[in-house]
């Protein structure tokens, strides 16, 4: 077999275009918890394209202009919704069991996912260059300097603080929710536990 | 469908589904939400705390700030790692120090970073504060004790009225005069410039000598002010009606606990507590009570109840 073909069977295996791209579901994905997965992503395309505006045009138009006022205030609200389905999301996935039948990738992925999520916040509130963002560095320091992190890890140095934002962890976490949703794609719905089992219990 | 998915789904009912009018419906969706949210609630904005807005408004605050930077009885001279070799506040947890690990990556000597550099660019422009700095570094450590002691004490005791501060009087020293030039820097909006000194300068903004000045003081009742402070819920409160990171709660809520509230190891206990918990949450597919936790509490059969009725009653 030449490895034109073996990539071939390779991908038959694992996956296709119908994986990728499906025109059919199994007929028990028919729940609200099944909408939280795709509100998180488009949650986060608002995030990503409103801190673009932000980063193209700075902090003199966003902290000032009106127009830059109502873009920082898209990019705030997207981040508390993006919270809100990325806490629904994980809720519901966990009482699923979405974990079972070889999906364990898929969960740990998405949990290294939240933690990064919950960095890229963090640096965000530190870059707001207001009281907030003040007080939040002050006082964030002692938690950090506490477990050693302090030691390379400066929230009171705004271009650290800022280039980790804008730049390593939103691209940390574009990439770990593609592989995220990759593998999704390629396993499919997890089957619901067997209504017998319940019944023996 | 692959030969995998095939192979799971064998014998599964399929319905047909399309995935691109789904992304655009939801992200049209969040995009209407977001932006009726921005344009009614907007966005958290409080200006912050700067060196000119504490000296004109609390100069009494601000003296006593610098006093103990200049004696060295600050919190910050005794804070150990990253800023200082002391090791009495340590936050250890069992016997354990991280901040040991790396040690002093950032060293501040506050006395001579926050208070003696700032006053020797005032010395330039200010003969008194230039005689007085002369003095002070002719004085003995003993003598320089003595006279910083005097003053702190004085200030505890000093008004503050629309006239100014008044101080009783003393032997201070050239101490007054030295705090009067940092005050006069700070009301003239200038020491957080003077603080920021780097061979990188303009590039730079690394501001944590700024930052540090008002920690013990201004900021911390501040904070108490908007209920930002740690017993407070802290980090997880913005200013206004507005959400903070709500999402921090698991976190926050360790210090409500009143046996760890006033522990002087809190932070590295509770950065243990979420070290291990989202470990816990990692590793939940392999950890034998967490991985069948979803089976014993059947919230699954209210998210798949049409599949288990449809079950049913094609059983019936």
């Amino acid at each position: 077999m030449s490895m034109t073909e073996k990539l071939q069977e390779y991908v038959k295996d694992t996956m296709t275009l119908d994986d990728i791209l499906p025109t059919k579901l199994p007929v028990y994905v028919n729940s609200v918890a099944y909408l939280f997965g795709v509100l998180l992503l488009s949650t986060l395309v608002m995030l990503v394209l409103s801190g673009l505006i932000l980063a193209i045009f700075g902090p003199r138009w966003y902290h000032v202009n009106a127009t830059g006022r109502f873009f920082h205030s898209v990019h705030f609200w997207s981040g508390q919704l993006f919270f809100l389905f990325l806490v629904l999301h994980l809720a519901v996935k966990y009482f699923m069991g979405a974990f079972r039948d070889g999906r364990w990738k898929t969960w740990m992925i998405g949990v290294v996912t939240l933690g990064a999520s919950i960095f890229t916040a963090f640096t965000g509130y530190l870059a707001a260059a207001n009281w907030s963002a003040q007080w939040h560095a002050v006082e964030a320091k002692d938690a950090m300097n506490a477990m050693g992190v302090g030691a390379f890890f400066f929230p009171t140095n705004y271009t650290q603080v800022l280039t980790l934002h804008v730049a390593l962890f939103p691209a940390l976490v574009v990439l770990l929710v593609v592989v995220h949703v990759l593998l999704i794609r390629h396993e499919g719905p997890v089957h619901p536990y067997p209504a017998k089992e319940e019944k023996t219990k | 469908m692959s030969r995998r998915q095939d192979e799971y789904m064998r014998g599964t009912p399929m319905k047909p589904y399309d995935l691109i009018r789904e992304g655009v419906l939801a992200l049209a969706a969040v995009a209407v939400v977001v932006v009726v949210l921005a344009i009614i609630f907007g966005s958290p904005f409080a200006p912050t705390v700067r060196g000119e807005d504490v000296a004109k408004n609390h100069p009494l605050d601000f003296l006593k700030s610098a006093t103990d930077f200049l004696s060295g009885d600050s919190g910050l001279q005794a804070y150990g790692p990253p800023y200082t070799k002391d090791t009495d506040n340590l936050m250890k947890v069992w016997g354990f120090a991280p901040a040991t690990v790396l040690g002093v990556t950032m060293p501040i000597d506050a006395q001579k970073d926050l208070i003696i550099a700032p006053l020797n660019r005032v010395a330039l422009l200010n003969k008194d504060v230039a005689a007085a700095l002369t003095a002070w570094k002719a004085a003995s450590d003993d003598k320089q004790k003595a006279w910083t002691k005097a003053y702190s004490d004085a200030l505890d005791k000093a008004e503050e009225d629309s006239g100014g501060i008044k101080v009783a009087a003393g032997d201070y020293g050239p101490v007054p005069v030295m705090m009067y030039g940092m005050l006069a820097l700070a009301q003239a909006g200038l020491l957080e410039g003077a603080l920021t000194n780097s061979e990188q300068l303009p590039y730079f903004l690394e501001n944590t000598k700024a930052m540090l000045f008002f920690v013990e003081s201004t900021d911390t009742d501040v904070a108490g002010t908007l209920d930002m402070q740690g017993q407070q819920w802290g980090i997880t409160h913005e200013v206004g009606n507005l959400p903070g990171p709500w999402w921090l709660w698991p976190y926050a809520i360790w210090y409500q606990l009143p046996k760890l509230k006033d522990d002087s190891n809190a932070d590295a206990i509770v950065g243990t507590i979420m070290v291990v918990f989202f470990l816990l949450l990692l590793f939940a597919p392999f950890i034998p009570v967490l991985k069948h936790l979803p089976k014993w509490i059947p919230i699954y059969r209210i998210i798949w109840r049409d599949w288990y009725e449809q079950k049913e009653s094609r059983g019936r």
